[in-house]
């Protein structure tokens, strides 16, 4: 069974090829026509012009198989109807003249061919690349609207983080490119166009002018980057704070091309940053006043601490006069009590320097600590006002603790606060009262710290009020601790809550981020 | 030292280990046998309060303080001579440490003569 498609393709070829041959046969029947139309006439007879006029328009428009048909056709209808008498020579010579003509046309049919055959190629050619360039037309013109895109997001940028970026030519050349951000930063008029140096140059408070030549003229010596804080003083008298970085770009051969670089509006950050400071003393003296007052409250029990290592001090220094006083003294005890002596005064000393130490108004300065010997040295310290109302105090700290970045000072007030509330609720309790501290490692490179009593409890109802400030459950309380505490750990990243204890005693847990979290 | 002395010692008892070694050193250097104790109930449950001469112990310990230990021989009717040493006595404590028996109160730091004064005469009593 044929396919369709094929028996179509047949069938029009097959119509194709009888239309051409049908041109031969049309063409030489309108040569004899027009021929035997003359010869009525009594006009010249002039079939010969006609039957090659025919051939040769068969071979153009038909090709050469029916332009030879149409030769052949002509040589037949002028022997046998024009010139049936004429000699055998003279129809050879004729159709010598119409086999010649016909291969001249297959010649020229052939070089039509070819020629169509080139002009479709070229024209091929100049379809892809106009194909091409139209996609490259296309290719350019996404680019440049990408680019546009680009430039306007990089304008926004600028605008929004008060960045300009600029290049400069060393001296003695000039600006190069000039953001449009930095006109606004310097305070130009972006119609004035793009400012000369000096211009800039005057733009900057006077007293940071001599530091900034010294800073750019050492850095182009060196061929080094550079960056300067620097005030600019607009039209209007305006002053702003700026800062500057400038990157050096190096020919081939090492020479100095150009800096590139960028002029940031760092007025508001600097305004925020004294705020910021300004909040950071206003904390400072609260927690200094709030660890005075604590501290205030353990004057009883540091006393008792410091005279405990004097206490014994005072009865070794004894006990060593006794043994060499005696009939026969004994160096070796009374060495042993001097040891003593030592000891306990290097012991009274310590006592004193961490006295003095959480007495300090000191700035912040966070390092890297170890919480277990931050919690150890508040114990310490913290001991005889828990012994006072026969409290124990339980640790339970986890070994090989990476360390915290933080501010031991602050860290130590946390738990001086924690524990003294924990000291606080348990003072009226019959039950055995004990204090729990513990420390461990938590989730995402964080410690926990916690510090559980026996005591009455968080306050009924009011338990998420305790951190709030000025809430107290204390006669003389002034209820700032929790809050200070809780104000301390979220500076350092942390966290801090209560939780209820069942039966009794509540719980106090605060997180801090471990030197490795604080890396990241 | 008395006969008496000899056969029994003189316990201390206090928390703080620094007191309680100077103080054993302080005895020893008299000739004085002493024993120490961390804590009141140690030295209850050490079964030896029987054979202490004389007790010396700090008022405020964690758990049992010094006039509850006083209290509690008291009342086993163990009469312990005993000489109370504290860093936080006032007048009230020492009252009432002295009318429950106790035969010296010395507030920390302590002469040493007036403590072993008072450990003699209370081994020779």
């Amino acid at each position: 069974m044929n396919h369709p498609e094929k028996t179509k393709g047949a069938a029009s070829s097959a119509r194709s090829t009888a239309l051409r041959y049908g041109l031969a046969l049309a063409s030489v029947a309108a040569a004899l026509g027009l021929a035997s139309a003359f010869v009525h006439f009594h006009l010249p007879q002039t079939f010969g012009v006609f039957a090659l006029t025919a051939i040769a328009v068969t071979f153009w428009y038909a090709g050469t198989g029916p332009g030879i048909l149409a030769a052949l056709l002509s040589s037949v209808v002028r022997d046998f109807l024009f010139d049936p008498q004429t000699s055998t020579e003279s129809r050879l010579l004729f159709d010598l003249v119409f086999l010649v003509f016909a291969l001249l046309m297959t010649r020229v049919v052939r070089g039509r061919k070819e020629l169509e055959q080139r002009v479709a190629e070229r024209t091929a050619e100049l379809t892809r690349l106009n194909d091409n360039l139209k996609r490259e037309i296309a290719e350019h013109n996404r680019v440049e609207a990408e680019l546009r895109l680009s430039e306007a997001y990089l304008a926004e940028a600028q605008r929004l983080s008060h960045t300009g970026s600029w290049a400069w030519s060393p001296p003695p050349g000039d600006i190069r490119y000039w953001s449009e951000e930095c006109y606004r930063v310097q305070g130009f008029d972006p119609k004035g166009g793009q400012p000369r140096y000096e211009v800039f140059f005057q733009t900057i408070h006077p007293d940071d002018q001599a530091r900034i030549t010294e800073v750019i003229e050492r850095a182009v010596r060196e061929k080094k980057e550079f960056t300067f804080d620097y005030r600019i003083v607009h039209s209007s008298g305006e002053i702003r704070d700026a800062q500057s970085v400038g990157h050096p770009v190096l020919g081939p051969s090492g020479d100095l091309v150009e800096y590139v670089g960028t002029i940031i509006d760092v007025t508001e950050r600097r305004q925020a940053e004294k705020e910021r400071e300004r909040l950071r003393e206003a904390q400072a003296d609260l927690a200094h006043a709030s660890r005075m007052t604590t501290m205030g409250e353990l004057t009883a029990s540091l006393a008792h601490e410091v005279n405990q290592p004097i206490a014994a001090a005072v009865t070794g220094a004894s006990t060593c006069v006794r043994w060499l006083t005696r009939d026969n003294p004994d160096i070796v005890e009374a060495r042993e009590a001097a040891l003593g002596v030592v000891r306990n005064g290097k012991r009274a000393a310590d006592i004193i320097n961490r006295i003095r130490s959480l007495s300090r108004k000191g700035d912040s300065r966070r390092q890297p600590v170890y919480i277990n010997e931050v919690i150890l040295e508040i114990i310490a310290l913290l001991q005889s006002e828990a012994k006072r109302y026969s409290i124990s105090i339980r640790t339970d700290l986890a070994e090989d603790l990476p360390k915290v970045m933080a501010d031991s000072l602050q860290v130590q007030q946390v738990m001086m606060n924690l524990i003294m509330n924990g000291i606080d609720a348990m003072k009226d309790v019959d039950q055995p009262r004990e204090i729990s501290i513990r420390s461990q490692s938590a989730e995402d490179q964080q410690l926990t710290i916690s510090v559980s009593d026996t005591g009455v409890g968080l306050p009924p109802q009011q338990a998420d009020k305790i951190f709030d400030a000025f809430f107290t459950t204390k006669p003389h309380g002034i209820g700032l601790g929790l809050r200070i505490s809780r104000t301390i750990i979220e500076s350092h990243g942390g966290r801090l809550w209560a939780t209820q204890n069942s039966p009794r005693g509540a719980s106090f847990y605060f997180t801090l981020p471990t030197t490795l979290a604080s890396a990241e | 030292m008395s006969p008496r002395s000899e056969s029994k010692f003189v316990a201390i008892v206090d928390d703080d280990d620094s007191v309680r070694d100077t103080l054993q050193g302080l005895l020893k250097s008299v000739g004085f046998p002493s024993q120490v104790f961390d804590s009141a109930e140690q030295f209850l449950g050490s079964g030896h309060h029987r054979e202490t001469a004389c007790l010396i112990t700090d008022i405020r310990m964690p758990g049992m303080s010094g006039l509850e230990l006083q209290a509690r021989l008291n009342a086993e009717h163990c009469k312990i001579p005993t000489i109370f040493i504290t860093a936080h006595g006032d007048e009230e404590m020492r009252f009432q440490a002295l009318r429950a028996g106790a035969v010296e109160f010395l507030p920390k730091p302590f002469d040493d003569e007036i403590l072993v004064e008072s450990v003699r005469a209370a081994l020779d009593r």
